[in-house]
């Protein structure tokens, strides 16, 4: 597959940091192409940018000085050499305007063409969009909510009167949850969407906001989608992303549970049919909710790689990043693509991803970033783990909590999840807080094994951290006492019960230190 | 978070409460006989931040040398956990892995015990490691228990402790402050807004645990903030 003739470009700047800007430096390497890093002042040593061919300073850590600027990132390209840019997933991924100064610079976009981005990646025009391709769309505004005209308020209201409460307020710019909050009732609204838009600003530098009716219980399943510039649109294949937390996925897997080979070519045709009406090229996500048996309501358009790509990546067999870089050189989509598209409503295999992140379970998944001291990554077989950190390294508290991705193939879902219980045996993270002790649990849950519990609104109505971490505390206290008395070390330190001179003649240290114990306790 | 049912959340191969020790009050009687010298108080670290400050005292299993005339519990060999002989065993893996075994089970957990760097604390006079098990990460003090109960003595003799005095809000994520919405001199309900920082990105709106007025606010918007550093003090 690799080698020159398959070589899309002969150097990638690859302007995201963490374990994506690894996964496609690897995928420019596979490619015989050369990479090139950007870092901000914490990212100085950070696993990208060792692994890169070169790299260059963007500014200090927060992404506003860095990875968001992009006057900084195509002056990188263009003085590092470098003929395509591969933007990963957030940062800068899904604003028109860094792939429109890429294709000004004379650089290609590994990505969706900026007319895509715009009309999709505006959660606003994509419901425009899929309105206009026949897709059924959550219920909601079509309209940015005018949150600094106090004036207008009433005309709010009256609109998420009709789309009913409980409703969400949605950054049209907005991902991962950023920029939303759950209104339960009218008297909210104003506060919800002035803080929603306040975060929605801080996060993408755009405010805008709208309203959505939630939909719960409600499964989310996405369409992973290729396009050409011939204007061939395919679909590799869904996955289900339910398990979050606040509008964070925390599992994902390929393909969705419960599904028939009819849902699967219907809901594939959708999102196909959607991304051809709005000009899709390379790698694109869309985004639905689905209530078991009711239709599937079009959400979003994700126009980027997506974290959650490689399960997608196990099952149909394709490799995206590579695909994404021949799809930027302009060739068509391979026959293989092809090929997976075709198959794709009659999977054969299952891909289950966990996401490793420096959050607490037991503290409402709070960030905790820290100095990881310890870092032991399973191995074996249908075992992939997507990182970019190891022991020694510090999860800086500057940018997202997500330190790796713990994907397993096997031949069915049974399968996936005997695999990932064993692969968690394997897993030794210490220094910090990880969403670990969560993903066991999960692989516990009946509702989760036969996927019949399966709703984005799961974690929170159910998961009660400090309640399952009880049981554990005491094992780590008893473990603890254990291996003090075991060593003598108290209060005085390492060797504090020790007699000068004495050997271990018994061979157990309780013996030992019961007779120093004896001899102390008997008057001389 | 309503229809909570936590112990179908653990992991099977580990009981809801994986350590059969006997409760408070049995620990209360044990506390009565004399303590082994070698016995040790094990407590959640404050910079865990669980409530209640779980602790355990675990003691070796009585040597029959060390057995006096009078002592409630014969020797044998098992441990002692707050003041009952426990069935647990622990096998070492070199300094930084060990797995436990209760009754019969062949671990509590097949993944090991991860074990954390052993510091001392001398300010505190305890020895302070972090402590790995099925994912969650705790640090444990470690402390000799008759140290332990000297101290407890100590303080019942100084009384209680009053409360109502200021309450000083610290920062419980690094990150930084992008919104105040207090002054010195408001006052504020339980649960009301202090301010709101955000942290990998999340904005997280720290609210107030008391009703109270605001006597200073040591932060600004746009300061970036580290764990335990002072934001607000409610008097």
């Amino acid at each position: 597959m690799s080698g020159p003739s398959d070589q899309p470009f002969r150097r990638v700047l690859v302007a995201n940091r963490g374990e994506i800007a690894v996964r496609i430096i690897r995928a420019c390497h596979e490619m015989g192409m050369e990479a090139v890093a950007v870092y901000s002042d914490v990212d100085r040593t950070a696993a990208h940018v060792r692994a890169a061919d070169s790299a260059v300073r963007l500014g200090p850590p927060p992404p506003a000085e860095s990875y968001l600027r992009i006057d900084a990132i195509i002056e990188a390209a263009v003085s590092s050499g470098a003929e395509a840019v591969h933007p990963g997933y957030g940062f800068l991924s899904e604003r028109e305007a860094f792939a429109r100064a890429v294709e000004e610079a004379g650089l290609a976009w590994v990505g969706p063409p900026p007319a895509a981005i715009a009309a999709l990646g505006d959660k606003l025009a994509a419901r425009r969009a899929a309105k206009a391709a026949g897709v059924p769309c959550v219920p909601g505004t079509l309209e940015p909510a005018p949150v600094d005209r106090p004036d207008e308020l009433d005309s709010i209201l009256l609109a998420a009167r009709e789309v009913g409460f409980p409703l969400l307020v949605k950054a049209a710019a907005g991902g991962g949850g950023r920029g939303m909050r759950r209104v339960v009732s009218p008297d909210e609204l104003a506060g919800a969407l002035l803080a929603g838009s306040r975060e929605a600003a801080s996060a993408f530098g755009d405010g805008s906001v709208y309203v959505e009716r939630e939909i719960i219980p409600a499964r989310h399943v996405e369409v992973q989608l290729l396009g050409d510039a011939e204007g061939t649109v395919v679909a590799l294949g869904e996955r289900d992303c339910s398990t979050q937390r606040r509008h964070q996925k925390l599992i994902e897997e390929a393909p969705a549970p419960g599904l028939t080979e009819s849902d699967r070519r219907r809901l594939h045709a959708m999102a196909e049919r959607l991304g051809a009406a709005a000009g899709l090229r390379n790698a694109a996500t869309c985004e639905f909710l689905y209530d078991g048996d009711g239709p599937f309501w079009f959400l979003e358009v994700n126009t980027r790689l997506q974290v959650e790509h490689p399960v997608t990546e196990l099952v149909a067999g394709v490799d995206i990043v590579q695909e994404q870089f021949r799809i930027a050189a302009g060739r068509p989509l391979s026959a293989r693509v092809r090929a997976a598209a075709e198959r794709a409503a009659r999977p054969t295999s299952h891909a289950i991803e966990l996401r490793i992140s420096a959050e607490d379970p037991a503290r409402v998944f709070a960030p905790s970033p820290g100095l990881i001291t310890r870092w032991r990554m399973p191995s074996g077989p249908g075992i992939r783990v997507d990182t970019a950190v190891e022991a020694g390294d510090r999860v800086p508290a500057e940018y997202d909590p997500l330190i790796a991705k713990l994907i397993v193939h096997a031949e069915d879902r049974e399968g996936a999840l005997a695999r990932l219980r064993r692969a968690l045996d394997e897993t030794e993270v210490g220094g910090i807080q990880t969403t670990l002790p969560f993903h066991r649990a999960m692989l516990e849950e009946p509702g989760f094994i036969d996927a019949s519990g399966l709703s984005t609104t799961w974690v929170d109505g159910h998961w009660d951290g400090p309640a399952a971490r009880a049981p554990w505390v005491r094992v780590a206290l008893l473990a603890a006492g254990l291996v003090a008395l075991e060593d003598g070390t108290t209060a005085a330190g390492p060797g504090a019960g020790e007699v000068p001179g004495r050997s271990r003649a018994t061979g157990s240290a309780w013996r030992d230190a019961g007779r120093v114990a004896a001899i102390d306790r008997w008057p001389t | 978070m309503a229809d909570v049912t936590p112990q179908k959340m653990v992991r099977t191969n580990g009981p809801a409460d994986p350590i059969p020790g006997a409760g408070a009050g049995a620990f209360e009687a044990a506390r009565e006989r004399s303590v082994d010298v070698r016995a040790v108080r094990v407590t959640v670290a404050p910079t865990t931040r669980i409530e209640g400050d779980p602790a355990i005292t675990v003691e070796p299993p009585p040597d029959a040398a060390s057995v006096l005339p009078g002592d409630p519990l014969p020797a044998g060999d098992d441990p002692i956990v707050d003041g009952t002989a426990v069935h647990a065993r622990l096998e070492r893996f070199g300094p930084q892995r060990a797995r436990l075994s209760l009754g019969d089970a062949l671990g509590v957990t097949r993944a090991p015990i991860v074990l954390g760097e052993l510091r001392v604390d001398r300010a505190r006079g305890t020895t302070v490691r972090e402590v790995v098990v099925h994912g969650w990460r705790i640090d444990v003090e470690i402390e000799s228990e008759r140290r332990a109960l000297l101290r407890e003595r100590a303080r019942r003799g100084a009384g209680a402790q009053s409360h109502g005095g200021p309450l000083e809000v610290h920062a419980i994520i690094p990150g930084r402050v992008v919104a105040i919405s207090v002054k010195p001199g408001d006052t504020i309900d339980a649960g009301g807004q202090l301010l709101v920082v955000e942290a990998m990105k999340m904005q997280n709106e720290l609210r107030a645990p008391r009703e109270g007025t605001i006597e200073r606010v040591g932060v600004a918007v746009g300061q970036t903030i580290e764990v335990g550093d002072l934001l607000v003090v409610i008097t």
